[in-house]
């Protein structure tokens, strides 16, 4: 039994083709768990979001190629 | 008709497990399994041999060393292995095997049906499928002679169905009657009438998703990427594109990744937002919170890295594969992986 | 939601034979072309070089560093207005158009970026038309007579400025070889643009054509302005026979578009053949590949899906435009068409390693090949482009002028050996 693995980037299309089952959508190519634009209060505030969400989906039973947005 | 022979360092008897880092090296006549293809009515003129990790860890020079001693042999015809389940080998089988088909030489290999070698090949091979283990090649070798002997002679082959060769995948290009304009059309008509065709087919190979963690709060969690992430200054070179190899690095105490400590060397994006913080990359600063929080048990105290540019799905497939066991081996519950 | 079309004819001459001359005209079916001449009038500062050379179908000949083909075309009613914005003139407001077109001759310009120092090593991959041998069929100007524009950038000369010149150019080329037909009259006469009243219960069926624009040397104009910052919208096919849309993306030759490709799309010439008899051809949108981030790609398919549900179209017909992550916009675009209901179809190139990206709704796709094959090994007797042309060597698909472009003009396609 594999590893439950959730892959956070910015083309889930593409992970989803490779056959990746747990995807959270990343912020973008440059920086899947950042964003620039936002204060450092923020930013880290957001990916601490984006773990969480990751985290939840580990926690799912998912069907194959699913992708989580950052907020669902 | 001239048929040359590649091999590893076992099958070629310069060793086990401590000769994989041998370099490339030539032998004339046959080695090894080359004397039972020679028995079965393949004569073998001459056998190149390669270690498995030196081909894993130097692709670009081995394949260079190998494809100039085999042109200027003036192949007919090429048989790589049986490399059987061999996950390294039946690598260095497939890319040689793609490399000589690029160039328009015949080949034959053999290896299990998911070794990694066969999606490396991308169709350049007639592959025959063995058992895992080494006692399947009293089954293999006779295929494997009988189809290099017509390739090298230009006798016809006939398909997978026939013959006992996996499908080779490949897709060649025709001139349809029809533009694909015209088809585009066609094809759009008839789903609108409830005929759903397509000219290809959805892709095929899949991995069921593993069980869900029954406790975050409890797990150990390791942190993957593809995003090229290493120490300042990059001390074991990892590539910047086409790495086929991993790298590890202990996370210590550390509560973030500092710009001043790591650095991205993917030369697949641009990597001046990433380096101001790496933890846009590989977010331990946020997985230390979610540790603080309680949310998750511990994060593993090495990260995992690589650059995922130009990198061959077959590289990859194996690149995961060995990270998989080390994980496994160090009871790691869950990854959490980034891309770019 | 109502779209008015312009209502452009185009005539069309055919042309069998080229031949080199004092003078630049035409008699009858040949057209006389004076090499030099043509050249001279190139006077583009940001060149060191412009020369003209005609190459035929059957010669033995490997043209190299092909950057586009435009098929020589010229507004009979205003000179002027042929290739707005490129050549100074401007589409607007004429009540007639009338484009007066050669077919059987090719412009194609040339030129070595590489060699100019202008880009690095492997920067841009080969771009080969063959005029004959195993490689001819494979791009669909191994069979036209072509002018090849042969260019060579300035010493200090910007890139820009340099590509500038060579589109000018090229463009000013096909203008004065469409010009040789001013005063002549052909039975080969078509309307464009409008189209009549079809049967209401026919589908409708919209086609959406992506384009890229990503900087120099890979960019599209629109009336000679790059399509940078492109979102989806709804034009008017005639503008793209008139000359509007031009390429400037030199890379990856076999699978993205070139200004010959816009002026004759396949796809906008069969839907108008089919309207009032399949179906109806509800309308084009031009839509942008390789948006940035996750988010504006996903904006992108949203806003190209809901530009194909104001057109009323129940199908759409989806293009791609080269390799790489403008297949993601492609299979995006694909989704959101189908989570509104619209039925869709989409051209896509194949690899040796299967599709590039994929979703679950693209359950109805055209193959524009495989990229990868390989072409057997040729030796031509002359190479015109420059480099030595991997003469002797086999050649990928992918390095062919046009050989699976995804927009569907070509006859290519890729089935299971």
């Amino acid at each position: 039994m594999g590893i439950p693995t959730v892959f956070i980037t910015a083309l889930p299309t593409i992970a989803q083709m490779v056959g990746a089952n747990r995807v959270v959508r990343g912020v973008a190519i440059t920086y899947p768990t950042g964003d620039p634009s936002l204060s450092a209060g923020d930013e880290l505030a957001l990916r601490v979001r984006i773990l969480d969400r990751a985290v939840d989906m580990l926690a799912t039973d998912v069907a194959p190629r699913t992708v989580w947005e950052i907020d669902g | 008709m001239t048929v040359i022979h590649y091999v590893n360092q076992f099958f070629a008897g310069l060793g086990g497990e401590e000769a994989a880092d041998h370099e490339p090296v030539r032998f004339d006549g046959p080695q090894g399994p080359g004397r039972a293809l020679v028995a079965a009515g393949l004569p073998i003129d001459l056998t190149v041999a390669c270690g498995d990790d030196r081909f894993a860890l130097h692709e670009a020079d081995c394949l260079a060393t190998l494809l100039t001693w085999i042109e200027d042999a003036g192949a007919d015809v090429v048989v790589c292995g049986p490399s059987f389940g061999s996950g390294r080998y039946g690598y260095a089988c497939g890319v040689l095997a793609r490399e000589l088909g690029r160039r328009g030489t015949a080949v034959v290999a053999a290896m299990t049906p998911d070794s990694p070698g066969v999606l490396a090949s991308e169709g350049a091979a007639y592959i025959v499928p063995t058992t895992a283990h080494v006692a399947g090649m009293r089954d293999a070798v006779p295929l494997v002679a009988s189809l290099a002997s017509r390739l090298a002679s230009g006798e016809p082959v006939g398909s997978p169905e026939e013959e006992g060769y996996l499908p080779r995948g490949l897709r060649v290009n025709i001139r349809s009657d029809e533009l694909g304009a015209e088809r585009a059309i066609g094809l759009v008509l008839a789903k609108l009438a409830g005929d759903v065709r397509t000219e290809i087919a959805p892709p095929t190979d899949r991995v069921a998703p593993p069980d869900p963690l029954p406790d975050p709060s409890t797990a150990l969690v390791a942190l993957v990427t593809e995003a090229g992430c290493v120490p300042q200054g990059n001390p074991d070179r990892l590539p910047t594109r086409h790495a086929n190899v991993w790298l590890r690095y202990p996370i210590g105490d550390r509560a973030e990744l500092a710009p001043e400590d790591y650095v991205s060397v993917h030369a697949g994006f641009d990597t001046t937002e990433a380096n101001r913080d790496p933890d846009r990359l590989v977010p331990l600063d946020a997985a230390r919170a979610l540790v603080a929080a309680g949310r998750l048990g511990q994060i593993y105290d090495e990260f995992f890295t690589t650059t995922g540019v130009d990198t061959p799905v077959a590289v990859s497939t194996r690149m995961g594969q060995e990270i998989g066991v080390e994980l496994r081996n160090a009871g790691v519950d869950a990854v959490i992986l980034t891309g770019t | 939601m109502s779209h008015t079309r312009a209502d452009l004819e185009i005539a069309a001459f055919a042309i069998d034979e080229v031949v080199e001359g004092t003078l630049t005209g035409r008699d009858g079916a040949t057209l006389l072309v004076a090499s030099p001449q043509l050249a001279v009038g190139a006077g583009e500062p940001a060149l060191a070089e412009a020369t003209v050379e005609v190459v035929r179908p059957g010669d033995r000949v490997r043209i190299t560093n092909v950057l586009d083909a435009v098929v020589p075309d010229v507004r009979a009613d205003d000179p002027t207005a042929t290739f707005p914005g490129v050549l100074g003139g401007s589409w607007s407001g004429a009540p007639r158009p009338r484009i007066h077109r050669l077919d059987g001759v090719t412009v194609l310009p040339v030129c070595d970026w590489r060699a100019a120092g202008l880009v690095g090593p492997e920067e841009f991959p080969p771009s080969y038309v063959d005029m004959a041998g195993p490689g001819q069929d494979r791009s669909p100007w191994g069979s036209t007579a072509n002018i090849v524009l042969r260019c060579v950038p300035a010493r200090g000369a910007s890139i820009a400025d340099a590509d500038a010149a060579i589109r000018r150019a090229a463009l000013k080329i096909a203008r004065t070889l469409a010009a040789t037909t001013l005063d002549a009259v052909t039975d080969d006469v078509r309307r464009v643009g409008t189209l009549a009243d079809a049967d209401p219960g026919l589908p409708a069926v919209c086609a959406i054509l992506q384009v890229a624009s990503e900087g120099p040397l890979t960019d599209t104009f629109f009336d000679g302005a790059d399509l940078r910052d492109l979102m989806p919208k709804v034009i008017d096919p005639a503008w793209l026979t008139a000359g509007r849309l031009t390429n400037g993306a030199y890379d990856w030759p076999g699978v993205r578009n070139t200004t010959a490709n816009y002026q004759d799309l396949a796809l906008v010439r069969a839907l108008e053949r089919a309207h009032g008899d399949t179906l109806r051809f509800a309308g084009l949108i031009l839509a942008p590949g390789y948006l940035d981030t996750a988010e504006a790609k996903r904006r992108g398919a949203e806003a190209s899906a809901a530009l194909a549900n104001e057109l009323g179209a129940a199908g759409a017909i989806c293009t791609t435009f080269s390799s790489g992550n403008s297949h993601t916009d492609t299979m995006l675009t694909v989704r959101a068409l189908e989570s509104r209901g619209i039925a869709t179809t989409a051209l896509v190139c194949e690899t040796n390693g299967g599709l590039t990206d994929h979703v679950v709704e693209a359950d109805c796709l055209v193959s524009t090949g495989n990229e990868d094959e390989l072409v057997p090994a040729w030796t031509p007797d002359r190479i015109v482009g420059g480099g030595d042309g991997e003469a002797g060597r086999a050649i990928a698909m992918v390095h062919y002028l046009g050989s699976c472009v995804e927009t569907g003009d070509g006859p290519w396609t890729a089935v299971p050996a």
